[in-house]
């Protein structure tokens, strides 16, 4: 049994998007009820976020999810 | 939706079954005429859910696993719990073979073993069935 779930497969452009709006991680992790680390690990492709977060992640940016998470299909 | 009172009140719940567990011992240990050593089970768990409450405000990963609002953090106590348990599944196992390479029944290991694989597997139907 593995204890992590490995790098996401997911790519994504949440920290740009974060920067360019001026917000620290902090800030955005209270605007979408995550924890701070949870903000670093998607910056970090660490984890991927279920739908409805990737949704409400996509909703606050003000564009839709496929603009912001990339999959990767090698 | 989940509105704030609830939300407030969420992180309570595993202090509060820590305290409830200290009252059940303290209870148990007096009528096995154990008092002192009741005592200070009760004192114990009340000083757990004492320092869950105070770790509560400087962790984040605390937070996440007493109020539950971060998936990431729930995600990571479910796997978490699952390794728990292959961990108490693995002793089980060991105890349950010494026992019986021993001449005796098993017993209460058989029977622990037991409730686990009919949980596992009833929650696994109920959860195939509830998609």
């Amino acid at each position: 049994m593995s204890l992590t779930t490995g790098a996401s497969p997911v790519r994504n452009d949440v920290r740009e998007r974060r920067v360019a709006k001026g917000l620290s991680q902090a800030d955005l992790a209270q605007r979408l009820d995550v924890s701070r680390q949870t903000v670093n690990s998607i910056e970090t492709d660490r984890y991927t976020p279920s739908l409805p977060l990737a949704i409400a992640i996509a909703r606050f940016f003000g564009t839709c999810v496929e603009e912001i998470f990339h999959a990767d299909h090698n | 939706m989940q509105t704030t009172t609830k939300t407030s009140r969420k992180y309570l719940a595993t202090p509060i079954f820590a305290t409830a567990m200290g009252v059940v011992y303290l209870v148990a240990l007096s009528i096995a005429g154990d008092p002192v050593y009741g005592v200070f089970a009760f004192v114990v768990m009340v000083a757990f859910s004492g320092a869950l409450l105070l770790a509560r405000r400087r962790s984040e990963t605390v937070k996440g696993l007493l109020d539950r609002r971060d998936e990431r953090i729930s995600s990571i106590d479910l796997r978490a719990t699952a390794f728990s348990a292959l961990a108490i599944i693995a002793v089980l196992m060991v105890a349950f073979v010494v026992q019986i390479a021993r001449g005796q029944s098993g017993w209460p290991y058989s029977m622990i073993g037991f409730v686990g694989g009919v949980s596992y597997v009833a929650a696994v139907i109920y959860l195939r069935i509830r998609g």
